[in-house]
């Protein structure tokens, strides 16, 4: 036994016991791979931020992605990114998840005749493009999204290359008719950029600026900041929505007007022409043309147009005068909904309002035309012509889906078959790609190189932050691939090397490294031009689109601030976000009114029949206050047969679809430009008798007048009257009279308190108090309730940063989302109902009835939190700093704690939603920051305490004591378009928490605060801005009636 | 208890030898022998209830909380429902052992050894759903204040963790109580059995001979287990309804908690003794030693409480009018118009009206009647902690996030389940413990014939 030593006998025993351990369970063993040779920027937990371009939508929103250990966790805004200034919606916080999707292509795909997929090598597949093309001469045609410059440049001289061939660019989102009112008007075809910064009164003619504009972060930045209840000027400022549909920029307007769809263009010009003789009057003089102006607005009197469009003739003239008289007015154009067969007469009767108020180079800035191709509708039809003629034999298709977004009667499906050979080159399946014979895989927007020019002066760069998960080829390299595949002479036209190569060309005229480094070329202002009126207006026929069919219903394809036109139906975490206005997830629902509701005897759930001439569609009906009574309003989005996600394939096996889309039951008809319209037929509505329930996530929009979702009028901001401040205490209560507005309101028994510098004021509840007084830190914060739009981006970077499982219908069906933010949406102050029966849900929406607060819910790191006490094992617990700690291991699932919360923010993993619910690969983009929570465990928010652990660690090594005020974002602030919340540290006097609450100190309050809860944030509650009152705005007329809950 | 005059004791230990066994021994350890088919079939059904449940939890702890109804903001369902109707169930042992016991109440006698029975079967059942209940069970020691090298301790402001003290001890004391008063009817059976069972009694007796020193012993244990069970049983159930009424939830949140439900433990407690005790009377041929003299005494306890409970039910409705916190006036109103208004007319109607029937004594000694009411009783009582649970949680301060719970199928298995892990026990106690306390009513009838007269 003397060769049996002791190194001889741990190495048996560590075998063995590996062995047995190993043999033991059932997950497969894992290895920790080390890197051999470390690359020199990354620190394992550190995060690296890479520059680049969000290619969510063509708005082009600038990111910075926060990578860790080479893996992109989470998306924000590049605060240097002149159009959202750190910022970012919901869509761009989702699309994340397309490159960690589990439906990606893996590899180059070939369909076989029986549909099945097998994988290719790309040379075969670049080889098989190849010889289609070889053998199709110039029957090739290329059918793409709009790209950025480059790439676009690329297919241009890629296809001149290969010997020709067309090419279309296709958006169902493309707003033709503005560009072609823009020519009209202006003489300029190009899209005319608003900027609402400072902006005092803005016009939406039914464009959603907010909600599914053409820039929604960047307006909602500008028009919230414009509108700050902190400022005078901001109190001053006014925002009118005209549509016929309560949306998320009504709900955030002053005024809401609801002519009949079709008819914002004449209005339009009304108030043009009331807005016309208010300028004449005060001696100014609209550039351009005046008798072009005159002569188109010469028919349009308000009183003529007040029958018409179904508008009071008084609020036409007020809304005029006001515009007239107004420093920075703007008006909107129409947005996706309202496109009619007459949309470029719409949008130019507004541009026309804008020329005339003169927004023109003051908001409103024409720039010059690109002169890369746009999207277009007229060239898409002339595609499917020649494509059912038999004029394409390779038809080329990227970033786009037209099978889903064009409409059946367009023909495009039928046109598909016969052509020779459809290669696709999206990266994950979709209802065009599954039509395709060859699949070249893209990368996604995180793996590929490329670039963004989303508006004169701003070029935006895209670069890969990952490895390519998958065998894919970004669509450049392809094209070259298979340029290079065809042969040398047509790929000698084209440069040599890899697509990155191709950018790094074509940013030549900077440094290109820098520019990396900032994410783009970002110039203060772009060119512009100033053009007055041209005389090109007078060919337009200003009035009422028509409508196809003869329904009761006008029907009213409302994109979704979500899914967009449906590309989003395939991110989970678009479609576990519930819908800002009706709150629904995961499901298609039709708006009507409720009068209409009644009529057909429908309440919610009810499956409606919505026919119109191309189509019929099955969808449960939500009845609302907030919508025309002629209306039937349908999201786009959903209905889509492919996607795990998109498709109800999970729930409702293979293939079935998710909820119904719209478009179906739409023609392919186009207006004066040849751009689509979407407001072109009517539609008959009927009730099937069947129900289906709808997974809505919000009980009730009515407070019962409860300490939530508060409101303030202006009068009552104006004279000090906070409702509120006698909750707060008397520092609050004096800051809330203020000393503008003298001192006359104070108090007498406050007098005590007010001996000493301010910041010795003892509060009567003071959240500070609520931490350790050692502790340097006690958090908190204000959330702008007059500023939420209802958005939800918060809520989408919450659920990325946070680790946040996804439940699903069948989940949210049983209310148990797991989103740690939510957003309650209330309608006016609610009263008590005391109602019998099962509830429904409950509306108390109105025509004209702006009141409507979304006022995020979060914990709110309560200082005498009723939580704490109640935890058996003190999983939860009170920081130092003042936070509801949550010790996730500690945890037994009572769930004590979320019955004690008034709140109710409180989430349970009721399965172990991290296996079931994250399908690989999408575990690679898990925040390593957030512990990732098993089954059984109460989990919420801690105002993403991992932040502050990273801030602190790096406050230390740079020497100081405690992290600069504004170091620290949480999730949901940092992708706030709007500003409205604002998050940082009650102790330091200094801090913008604190500027921001005493500044706005006579709106403030806390959250059910009658329950003593001690919050730590302070909501500040709507302005309600009533015209005629007080500060209200000097042009403004009489008060508008305003009907309430 | 007095002890026994010495002479009648000293007459009962060593008169002439008995030549048979006495008529008490013959017809309640009757009750244990054999067993028929019905008996087995109930056995059966019992088993067969508990074990289907047990696969649904096995079940549950797999694949997680979820298969339950819960919905947000309702994170309490028929779990804690069940759970507070069992520990509801236990008190009437401990009231008729204990309380009864130290006034006095001689007729306790024939009924005790049951409710003793059932308390600690319905404890033991309650237990359960600790488990059953939690999230992760496999960690739900962590609730105890043991030892650990990382300094954890429990939060002892928690109303569970007192929740976890009351259970635990009440577990106790009644498993000692209970154990106390079987030893000399052990002894009476170990002498006459044979088998595994003389084994068994043989070491459960402990060696009980009956002496007077033993006697003496016995009373004076069973005299101070009453003293200490006594405080228990009020204060185990007004720890349990501490858990909700230290809460903020409305319609939790109430002072009149800690009395409306022990009271309605009483209540509930006896209902249940009448539904277990109704059939084996009847079917054991107990007649001689539980008469209807017994289920009037228990009749009369159930409409004192029933007041009391019907009374509470008024008492939260006039607070939360009175009190004009709209949180509570609309959680209250829900509770009767809204979504659960059925639960809420079933628990006023079973536990707060039909029990004012007992008021006629024709009513109190008619047995299928009082059967039946003990039936509606139990039904009423878990209304009573479902309308009190669910619609309070259903309806809280944020209207944004009201929700509606539904129990769902593998919660109502769980929850018949209990009944069949409860039912179990009894029967299994019929045939292996005497039914009556044999000792106790022996005592009755010495005690009638010193004094001539009747109790």
């Amino acid at each position: 036994m003397s060769e049996f030593d002791r190194r001889e006998f741990l190495k048996i025993i560590g075998v063995g016991a590996g062995a047995a351990a190993a043999s033991g369970c059932s997950d497969p063993v894992e290895k920790l791979i080390p890197w051999v040779v470390q690359p020199e920027e990354i620190t394992p937990g550190l995060p690296v931020i890479y520059a680049s371009t969000c290619q969510e939508c063509s708005t082009g929103c600038g990111l910075h992605v926060r990578t860790r250990e080479a893996r992109p966790v989470k998306l924000e805004g590049n605060p240097e990114h002149p159009i959202n200034r750190g910022a970012l919606c919901a869509r761009g916080q989702a699309s994340i998840g397309r490159t960690f999707h589990p439906d990606r292509y893996r590899s180059p795909m070939e369909r076989s005749t029986d549909g099945s997929l097998t994988p290719l090598l790309w040379e075969e597949a670049t080889a098989k493009v190849a010889s289609a093309i070889n053998a199709a001469g110039s029957k090739i045609a290329v059918l793409g999204g709009q790209t950025g410059p480059t790439v676009s440049a690329l297919i241009d001289s890629w296809l001149a290359a290969i010997g020709g061939g067309t090419r279309a660019v296709y958006e169902p989102f493309a707003r033709e008719a503005l560009r072609e009112a823009s020519n009209a008007v202006f003489g300029v075809a190009s899209e005319p950029i608003f900027d609402l910064t400072d902006a005092d009164y803005v016009i939406d003619f039914g464009g959603d600026v907010l909600g599914t504009g053409s820039s929604p972060v960047e307006h909602s930045r500008q028009l919230m900041e414009a509108r700050d209840a902190g400022r005078e000027q901001g109190r001053k400022a006014r925002l009118v929505y005209v549509g016929p549909r309560l949306d998320e920029t009504a709900s955030a307007s002053d005024e809401w007007l609801a002519p009949k769809p079709g008819s914002e263009g004449i209005l339009a010009l009304a108030i043009a022409r009331v807005a016309y003789d208010a300028v004449r009057a005060s001696g100014r003089t609209p550039a351009g043309d005046i008798e072009a102006i005159e002569g188109v607005l010469a028919s349009f009197t308000p009183d003529a147009i007040a029958s018409r469009a179904g508008v009071p003739a008084e609020a036409i003239r007020r809304i005029g005068t006001a515009l007239a008289n107004a420093e920075r007015p703007a008006a909107l154009p129409p947005g996706v909904a309202l496109t009619s067969r007459r949309a470029t007469a719409t949008n130019a009767a507004v541009l026309l309002l804008n020329a005339v108020i003169g927004a023109v180079g003051n908001t409103v800035t024409i720039p010059p035309p690109s002169g890369r191709p746009v999207a277009s509708f007229r060239d898409v039809a002339k595609l499917i012509d020649a494509m059912r003629s038999g004029d394409v034999s390779v038809l080329l298709v990227h970033d786009t889906n037209p099978v889903y977004s064009l409409p059946p009667d367009s023909g495009f499906a039928e046109a598909l078959e016969k052509v020779g050979l459809v290669v696709s080159f999206a990266s994950m399946p979709d209802e065009t790609s599954e039509r395709a014979s060859l699949i070249l895989p893209d990368h996604t927007a995180l793996e590929s190189w490329g670039d963004a020019a989303p508006r004169a002066g701003v070029r935006s760069l895209v670069q890969p932050t990952i490895r390519p998960i998958f065998d894919t080829q970004s669509l450049g390299d392809s094209l070259l691939a298979i340029a290079r595949a065809l042969g040398d002479d047509r790929a000698a036209a084209l440069p040599a090397g890899s697509f990155r190569g191709v950018v790094e060309a074509a940013w030549s005229d900077t440094d290109f490294r820098e520019a990396l480094k900032r994410g783009g070329e970002f110039a203060e202002t772009g060119a512009s031009l100033a053009p007055g009126v041209s005389a090109g207006i007078a060919r337009l026929e200003f009035k009422e689109p028509s409508l196809e069919g003869d329904g009761k219903f006008v029907l009213l394809p409302v994109p979704s601030p979500l899914l967009t036109d449906g590309r989003g139906a395939n991110l989970p975490w678009l479609q576990e976000t519930p819908d800002p206005i009706t709150k629904i997830a995961w499901q298609s629902w039709a708006e009507i009114s409720e009068t209409a509701a009644a009529e057909l005897g429908v309440t919610p759930g009810d499956v409606l029949s919505i026919e119109t001439s191309y189509g019929q569609a099955r969808v449960p009906v939500w009845p609302r206050g907030g919508i025309r009574d002629d209306v039937v309003a349908l999201a786009i989005g959903q209905g889509h047969r492919v996607g795990t996600y998109a498709s109800a394939g999970q729930e409702g096996g293979e293939g079935a679809v998710r909820g119904a889309s719209v478009i179906s039951l739409l023609p392919s008809l186009t207006d004066e430009s040849g751009g689509r319209a979407w407001l072109a037929a009517k539609a008959q509505v009927s009730a099937t008798g069947s129900f289906q329930r709808l997974p809505f996530t919000q009980g009730t929009d009515n407070k019962r007048g409860r300490l939530l979702g508060e409101s303030i009028s202006l009068v009552a901001l104006a004279r000090g009257e906070s409702p509120w401040a006698a909750n707060e205490g008397p520092a609050l209560a004096a800051a809330a009279h203020g000393e503008e507005h003298g001192g006359a309101h104070e108090s007498e028994a406050h007098g005590d308190d007010h001996e000493g510098p301010p910041h010795q004021m003892r509060r009567a509840f003071d959240p500070v108090d609520d931490s350790d007084e050692a502790d340097p830190f006690r958090w908190g914060m204000t959330i702008d309730v007059d500023k939420c739009t209802g958005c939800s981006a918060c809520v989408v970077a919450c659920s990325i940063e946070n680790n946040i499982s996804l439940v699903g219908e069948e989940g949210l069906l049983r209310n148990r989302q797991m989103s740690w933010l939510r957003i309650e949406r209330f309608v006016g102050d609610g009263y008590q109902q005391l109602e019998t029966g099962r509830p429904g849900p409950q509306n108390h929406e109105a025509l004209g009835n702006t009141d409507v607060r979304n006022s995020p819910m979060l914990c709110q790191q309560c200082g005498a939190a009723p939580c704490e006490p109640v935890c058996p094992v003190f999983a939860t617990y009170h920081t130092p700093s003042g936070l509801n700690g949550m010790i996730y291991n500690r945890c037994i699932g009572t769930r004590y704690c979320s019955n004690n919360c008034p709140y109710k923010v409180r989430r349970f993993n009721w399965f172990d939603y991290q296996i079931t619910g994250w399908p690989e690969p999408m575990p690679l983009m898990l925040n390593p920051d957030v512990t990732v929570r098993g089954q059984g465990v109460m989990e919420k928010c801690t105002f993403c305490v991992q932040r502050m652990q990273s801030a602190r660690q790096e406050a230390k090594s740079a020497g100081l004591q405690v992290p600069e005020d504004g170091a620290i974002q949480t999730a949901c602030q940092q992708t706030c378009p709007s500003g409205a919340i604002v998050f940082g540290n009650l102790k330091d006097e200094k801090s913008r928490v604190n500027a921001v609450a005493d500044e706005n100190a006579g709106r403030a309050y806390r959250a059910l605060h009658v329950l003593n809860t001690r919050p730590a944030i302070q909501y500040l509650a709507k302005v309600k801005r009533e015209d005629g009152q007080a500060s209200g705005h000097a042009a403004s007329g009489s008060a508008r009636p305003e009907k309430s809950a | 208890m007095t002890p026994p005059p010495a002479e009648s004791v000293a007459a009962m230990i060593r008169p002439t030898p008995v030549t048979g066994d006495s008529k008490a021994n013959r017809d309640i350890l009757r009750v244990m022998e054999g067993g028929s088919l019905g008996y087995f079939a109930l056995v059966a059904l019992s088993v067969g209830a508990m074990l289907a449940a047990g696969g649904v939890w096995i079940w549950q702890v797999y694949e997680g909380l979820g298969i339950a109804g819960y919905a947000h903001p309702v994170f309490w369902g028929a779990y804690i429902v069940t759970f507070v109707f069992w520990v509801g169930i236990a008190h009437a042992g401990t009231l008729i052992s204990a309380i009864l016991y130290l006034f006095r109440a001689k007729w306790r006698n024939a009924i005790n050894r049951s409710a003793e029975a059932m308390t600690v079967f319905a404890v033991l059942t309650a237990a359960q759903f600790l488990g059953i209940h939690v999230g992760r069970m496999w960690k739900s020691y962590f609730i105890l204040p043991y030892p650990n090298q990382r300094g954890l301790w429990v939060n002892f402001k928690s109303p569970l963790l007192w929740d976890t003290f009351a259970i635990t001890t009440y577990a106790t004391i009644s498993i000692v109580f209970f154990y106390v008063g079987l030893v000399p009817d052990l002894a009476i059976a170990r002498d006459r059995a044979t088998g595994w069972r003389k084994v068994l009694y043989s070491i459960l007796s402990l060696g009980w001979q009956g002496t007077s020193k033993q006697w003496k012993a016995h009373n004076r244990t069973v005299l101070h287990l009453s003293g200490l069970a006594t405080p228990l049983v009020l204060s185990v159930h007004s720890v349990v309804s501490w858990d909700f009424a230290m809460s903020i939830v409305p319609g939790w949140h109430a002072t009149i908690f800690a009395p409306y439900f022990v009271a309605g433990a009483i209540f509930s407690g006896f209902a249940m003794v009448l539904t277990m005790m109704i059939p084996v009377r009847r079917i054991f041929g107990l007649e001689e030693y539980i008469t209807n003299y017994h289920f009037e005494n228990m009749s009369r306890f159930l409409l004192l409480t029933s007041i009391i409970v019907g009374y509470a039910y008024l008492a939260e409705y006039f607070i939360a009018w009175y009190g004009m916190v709209e949180p509570e006036q609309t959680s209250f109103w829900k509770r009767a118009f809204g979504p659960y208004w059925i639960s809420t007319w079933v628990m006023i109607l079973c536990n707060g009206v039909f029990p004012q029937l007992l008021w006629f004594k024709k009513l109190r000694t008619n047995i299928p009647f009082l059967f039946v009411l003990s039936m509606l009783i139990n039904v009423g009582m878990w209304f009573e902690r479902y309308v009190i649970i669910i619609t309070g949680l259903s309806r809280e301060y944020d209207p944004a996030v009201w929700g509606i719970y539904t129990p769902s199928w593998p919660e109502l298995v769980i929850v018949a389940g209990s009944f069949g892990f409860f039912c179990q026990f009894f029967l299994l106690f019929l045939k292996v413990f005497p039914v009556v306390a044999i000792a106790e009513v022996k005592e009755l009838e010495i005690h009638a014939k010193a004094h001539g007269g009747s109790h």
